[in-house]
């Protein structure tokens, strides 16, 4: 189980998560849903543990663990794993040695995985994970990545964004082979087709958890109250 | 092959180093044109059919090495230019005077052995010019002495007629480079295109100095130049990219990357760009700085250090 307990994190003097507790197992499938800038994103950083966020109070355990002060890479080996809402370029690599990262993984893996995100692997192998891939194909790659690292527990920060329409149905089988698989999944969205598919749902406001329960409840909620709602958050950094 | 008699030990010494580091037999293949120098003597030569090489030694130790290849002249396997130097220490000067005719399709492939060197200046000077249509690729790759006593300098001109193309790829990325200051001046005429890349690691206390200058003569012509220096340790690099817009729709890009590791590096880059005719268009891009955050950490997520990720993306960078 992977769990938050009363975590803090602020920045620039700015209070952008204000004491949120949260509860995954593996296997199961979570969102995160919320407005624009109320600190969904930061969240997932948070268990990440990227370097920019460390938090000022609260505890993260992995399965009884304390893994707070744990850096991002030693969290990756535990099997914390994020699909990055924009993911970074890289010159000179291979989309093959991007997702085998030099190491000995089967190619017919390498290719499931691409074929899993709707990239024909004879096509896609041998591409540079640079400028030269679209917004859509770099985010499939890195779903791909992601699939491979077979995580316990995988972040998705909006996994939809900047992947055409046609790819949605794509994202939310994704999500259920993972599940299928034991894989918890974090799912930060605030799109109400993806949020649905998720089992248990926390609502974030002003960075804190505003509502919970089960997804049908929290996106009704969402759908009524926050779309036209006009609080202004100032979780995320301004 | 006509490996010139008493030089036998020498040729298949740089020949022996140049397959351990490469894996390309090619040296040996009688079907490839190749020019193989060691020390001040060309000890090895062998031409093709529609490419004329010469050479000769002056009595300051100068190599001069004219090569020529007729109009017409497609060359289906990459030339092969070798210069080594095996002996401890000293000088090698050499000067290489390339005319490349009329629709013609060629590839060299540079390499220097100074591999064994404690102290050497390799000077090497090239004056080039490819003819109207042809198309030229120019690899160029250095293996050099860990000690870092290795001093390169290449000085190349160069002039592209109508609708010609040139490629060139410097790189000095698997060996220390010790110092290193590379020129390269080329003049472009009507729909010429060049397109230059070199690719420099630096470590302990190299110096690299790199200057490119790509002059836009013609109508329609353009030329991309981009640079990237991973500047490790002491090393100090200066970068110069010049882009010349001379002519009306003449297009040209520089791009210099240099990434730094290492509190005493020292790292500049300057570009230069001047337009002379209003239908000119130039762009340049640069970077300085340390490999990004964004990049170690979408690695460090999968499981990587952050060196394992350094290395990672800097071969990537460097390949």
């Amino acid at each position: 189980m992977l769990v938050l307990e009363n975590i803090k994190y602020s920045k620039n003097s700015n209070n952008i998560i204000n004491g949120i507790s949260m509860k995954f197992e593996e296997g199961k499938i979570y969102g995160i849903v919320g407005n624009n800038g109320v600190g969904k994103s930061t969240i997932g950083y948070i268990i990440m543990g990227l370097s920019d966020y460390k938090v000022n109070d609260g505890r993260i355990i992995l399965d009884n663990e304390d893994i707070t002060q744990m850096p991002v890479n030693e969290r990756a080996k535990k099997g914390i794993a994020l699909l990055w809402q924009e993911p970074a370029r890289f010159e000179g690599i291979t989309v093959k040695n991007y997702l085998t990262l030099n190491k000995k993984i089967p190619v017919q893996d390498v290719e499931e995985a691409l074929s899993l995100v709707n990239l024909e692997p004879d096509k896609y192998l041998n591409r540079f994970v640079d400028k030269k891939l679209s917004g859509g194909e770099r985010k499939k790659v890195e779903l791909a990545s992601c699939i491979l690292l077979k995580p316990k527990y995988l972040i998705m920060d909006e996994p939809d964004s900047g992947i055409d329409i046609m790819s949605l149905d794509m994202i939310i089988k994704i999500v259920d082979y993972l599940k299928k698989r034991g894989t918890g999944v974090i799912v930060i969205t605030h799109r109400k087709e993806i949020a649905i598919q998720s089992e248990y749902s926390y609502l974030i406001c002003a960075g804190k958890v505003f509502l919970e329960g089960t997804s049908d409840k929290i996106v009704k909620y969402y759908e009524k109250t926050c779309d036209t709602c006009g609080h202004i958050n100032y979780a995320e950094e301004n | 092959m006509d490996i010139v008699k008493g030089y036998e030990e020498e040729f298949n010494q740089l020949v022996d180093i140049y397959e351990k580091n490469t894996d390309d037999k090619s040296l040996r293949n009688s079907a490839v044109a190749t020019i193989i120098v060691s020390g001040n003597k060309v000890v090895g030569l062998n031409s093709v059919k529609g490419m004329h090489v010469s050479s000769k030694v002056r009595n300051d130790g100068l190599i001069m090495i004219d090569v020529e290849i007729e109009d017409n002249t497609i060359i289906p396997i990459p030339v092969h230019l070798c210069t080594g130097f095996l002996k401890k220490r000293g000088e090698q000067i050499l000067k290489f005077n390339y005319i490349i005719g009329d629709n013609v399709k060629v590839k060299f492939k540079s390499h220097c052995i100074l591999t064994k060197v404690e102290k050497l200046h390799h000077y090497m000077e090239s004056d080039m010019y490819i003819g109207k249509n042809s198309h030229v690729v120019y690899e160029d790759e250095h293996f050099h002495d860990e000690r870092g006593g290795v001093f390169v300098e290449t000085i190349t001109k160069m002039k592209i007629d109508e609708n010609g193309y040139f490629a060139s790829k410097f790189y000095e990325t698997k060996t220390r480079v010790g110092r290193i200051n590379v020129v390269m001046d080329i003049e472009l005429k009507n729909n010429a295109k060049a397109n230059l890349e070199s690719k420099i690691y630096g470590k302990e206390d190299d110096i690299i100095d790199i200057k490119e200058i790509m002059r836009l003569n013609g109508e329609n012509s353009s030329g991309i130049a981009t640079s990237t220096v991973f500047a490790t340790d002491s090393t100090k690099a200066h970068v110069v990219n010049e882009a010349y817009g001379n002519a009306p729709y003449a297009r040209g890009h520089i791009e210099c990357n240099e990434i730094v590791k290492g509190s005493d590096v020292s790292v500049s880059t300057i570009p230069v760009l001047k337009v002379n005719n209003e239908k000119a268009e130039l762009t340049h891009e640069a970077s300085v700085g340390r490999i990004k955050q964004d990049q170690l950490e979408t690695l460090m997520s999968k499981g990587l250090t952050e060196d394992e990720a350094a290395e990672f993306i800097v071969n990537g960078l460097l390949s």
